[in-house]
């Protein structure tokens, strides 16, 4: 499989070797790459057949300071295993991850404080109401109460939740409940997010303003990760875009530097190949498990 | 972030009603059916003064055994009195058998006279028309005052000097050195107990459940934050421990001011072994909950299914159990939560020392910790092979 052409290189600082601060903040403003990742290899036991199989299959890739990545690929493809394996909560079986210049690993406290994840399935207690589960989560990251209190008034404005503080997750739309899953992630102010799947069943109004979140969170500076199969999202959001099918990674690149992948141009075209037809062009068009 | 934890913990669990009924509503629900069970047995048991007629013959006026020992058993200011006797003709002691007005009546009749042998007490003879309790009780009792009888009279003609120091022979009393109370139906009350304590594992594990990333969502969440794991157990267990805690007491108020149930004298050591015996409850359930890979209802199942088992080699179904374990296999019932519990209850009720107590509550209490280091160290830094 062709691939796209290569990101560009990182420009050479004027030093001939890179300074290694002490402390992770300094890092990040340093370092380009906030995710680096080396010849990651995870393997499941096929639990049909017993052989082993290969989820993510010697993958390595980086991802700026400041970008907005999307991790595209058909289902089965490696995408969560990935993420969770970036995540320290699954094991893995060979290569590196480094998140802002440290290795991650289930003890990186400091690092873990820098991240937010936006799972694909609603992640809150249906026993706490809004304003509660958005506070609770953010006081695992955040100590002090004032700024707490900061963060989680300022998470329920952003989603757009202020009348349904006191409403238990039961009581919410589709809508509502993933700004209020997203909520949880990005309380606490990370400058790292994994969004898996935010707009999974939910309505056209909230798929916009969470679109929206994602965009203002660009705008503070915020790195992101995302995974969707919504094709539109990637192409309105994504800065830069890696497509995984059985572990590897098939295609990366911008918007365009994919669509010029696609060969077999659909008969009626208008505005040139969509991301959906450089999808499918590299995946198949077969139904995956 | 410990009291961050705890409060958020203690509104979590708050909130699975089902489990607050399992907590809190179903040992009242128990105790009740318990009480209902019980409460009548040693009343039952209790004797109830018996119907008796004495046929007022020859015989019986010149007896002087047997009718003053009746007259004693009959006395009605006395707290003693069995037999409530009526003093009738043959006649109408028949008649009243008959009618079942009374359970029995006795005849007395002089002996045959043999010049060779001592004279012999009267010959008592027992009529009765139904084979019952109060007919065995009457038997039993004529038996025995007709056997002093027989003492007397050969002491009385070989030896009739003895007989002043038989006069002299003071009535052994038996004083009750327990200070427990000696109601047996107490042991169902303590069985109860300690099914109470270890249940309350079941609150440990929803609160530790709520942490692992392999349980839930929320779990995986938090999982991926910075807070440690050993912080997060620690508050998870503190906040199921005070709800367990209120679930014990509210369990002794209903007790002792509903039911009534009296505790005796060893009230406040019962109920700090009740206390003990929850966090070991609790510890059981946190460590099932970490070290168990598996969904949330086999998980419940298991610590029933552990606590039911340990009931039973307790000897909560039946007291041999408990005895053949503790003779092959002693080391068993020392490990044993539930054992530890009852048999801790047990000893106030038999042993007037409480060394056997104190052993037992700091075996708990040693088991206790043991199985919350267990599972704080086998969540830390933990990775899964899947999700």
């Amino acid at each position: 499989m062709p691939k796209a052409d290569k990101t560009p290189k990182t420009p050479k600082t004027a030093t001939s070797k890179p300074i290694k601060p002490t402390k992770t903040s300094e890092l990040a403003e340093i370092t380009k790459n906030v995710i680096e990742v080396r010849h990651l290899t995870k393997t499941y036991k096929n639990p049909k057949t017993k052989k082993p199989l290969k989820a993510v299959d010697d993958l390595s890739f980086d991802v700026k300071e400041g970008e907005i990545l999307g991790l595209l690929g058909p289902n089965g493809s490696g995408k969560s295993t990935t993420i969770n394996c970036l995540l320290s909560l699954l094991k893995f079986d060979k290569g590196t991850i480094k998140i802002f210049g440290e290795t991650m690993s289930p003890s990186a406290y400091d690092l873990k404080r820098q991240i937010g994840v936006v799972f694909q399935e609603v992640a809150v207690f249906e026993e706490l109401k809004v304003q509660d589960n958005i506070d609770f989560f953010c006081g695992l990251y955040i100590k002090d109460k004032t700024e707490r209190k900061k963060c989680v008034d300022d998470a329920i404005k952003l989603v757009g939740l202020e009348d349904f503080r006191k409403f238990y997750p039961k009581q919410l739309s589709g809508g509502l409940l993933r700004r209020l899953n997203i909520a949880c992630g990005i309380a606490h102010r990370p400058k790292l997010i994994f969004l898996d799947e935010p707009t999974v069943a939910v309505d056209p109004q909230s798929r916009q303003h969470i679109l929206d979140n994602i965009e203002t969170l660009r705008r503070k500076g915020t790195t992101v990760v995302y995974t969707t199969h919504y094709m539109e999202e990637v192409e309105q959001l994504c800065d830069r875009i890696i497509i995984l099918d059985k572990g590897k990674i098939i295609a990366s690149g911008t918007n365009e530097e994919l669509k010029k992948l696609v060969k077999n141009k659909p008969v009626k075209q208008v505005a040139g190949p969509t991301l959906n037809d450089v999808f499918l062009e590299l995946t198949g068009k077969e139904l995956r498990d | 972030m410990f009291w961050h934890n705890f409060k958020y913990t203690l509104k979590v669990v708050l909130r699975d009603h089902a489990l607050i009924f399992w907590t809190f509503a179903f040992p009242l629900i128990l105790a009740t059916f318990f009480f209902l069970a019980f409460s009548n047995i040693t009343s039952s048991e209790s004797l109830d003064i018996i119907d008796l007629a004495v046929v007022d013959n020859e015989a019986w006026k010149d007896d002087q055994i047997f009718r003053p020992a009746l007259q004693e058993l009959s006395n009605e200011s006395s707290d003693d009195q069995l037999f409530n006797t009526k003093y009738v003709s043959r006649a109408e002691a028949e008649q009243l058998l008959e009618s079942d007005e009374i359970t029995a009546f006795l005849l007395l009749e002089e002996p045959a006279q043999d010049t060779q042998s001592p004279a012999s007490p009267p010959v008592p003879t027992i009529f009765t028309s139904k084979s019952n309790i109060d007919s065995t009780i009457v038997q039993s009792v004529v038996e025995s005052i007709a056997e002093q009888a027989s003492i007397i009279t050969t002491i009385l003609h070989e030896n009739p000097a003895a007989l002043k120091d038989l006069a002299k022979a003071e009535k052994a009393n038996i004083v009750d050195q327990s200070s427990s109370n000696l109601d047996y139906v107490m042991i169902e009350y303590y069985t109860l107990i300690a099914m109470i304590c270890l249940y309350g594992g079941i609150i440990g594990m929803v609160a530790v459940n709520q942490l692992l990333a392999d349980m839930s969502m929320s779990g995986r969440r938090i999982a991926i934050s910075p807070a440690r794991k050993s912080a997060l157990v620690f508050a998870a267990l503190c906040a199921s421990y005070l709800i367990q805690l209120v679930a014990v007491a509210i369990l002794f108020l209903f007790l002792i001011f509903v039911l009534h149930v009296d505790f005796g004298t060893h009230l406040p050591l019962i109920i700090l072994l009740a206390l003990i015996g929850s966090l070991a409850g609790l510890a059981l359930g946190v460590l099932l909950a970490a070290a168990i890979k598996s969904t949330a209802n086999t998980k419940v199942g298991l610590i029933l299914a552990i606590t039911m088992f340990g009931c039973f080699l307790a000897g909560m179904m039946g007291i041999t159990m408990k005895y053949l374990v503790d003779t092959n296999l002693p080391l068993l019932n020392r490990l044993n939560p539930a054992n530890l519990i009852t048999d801790g209850l047990y000893s106030l009720y038999y042993y007037d020392t409480f060394d056997r107590y104190w052993g037992n509550i700091i075996t708990l209490v040693i088991i206790s910790l043991v199985m919350i280091s267990i599972s704080v160290y086998s969540l830390r830094k933990e990775q899964y092979d899947r999700l």
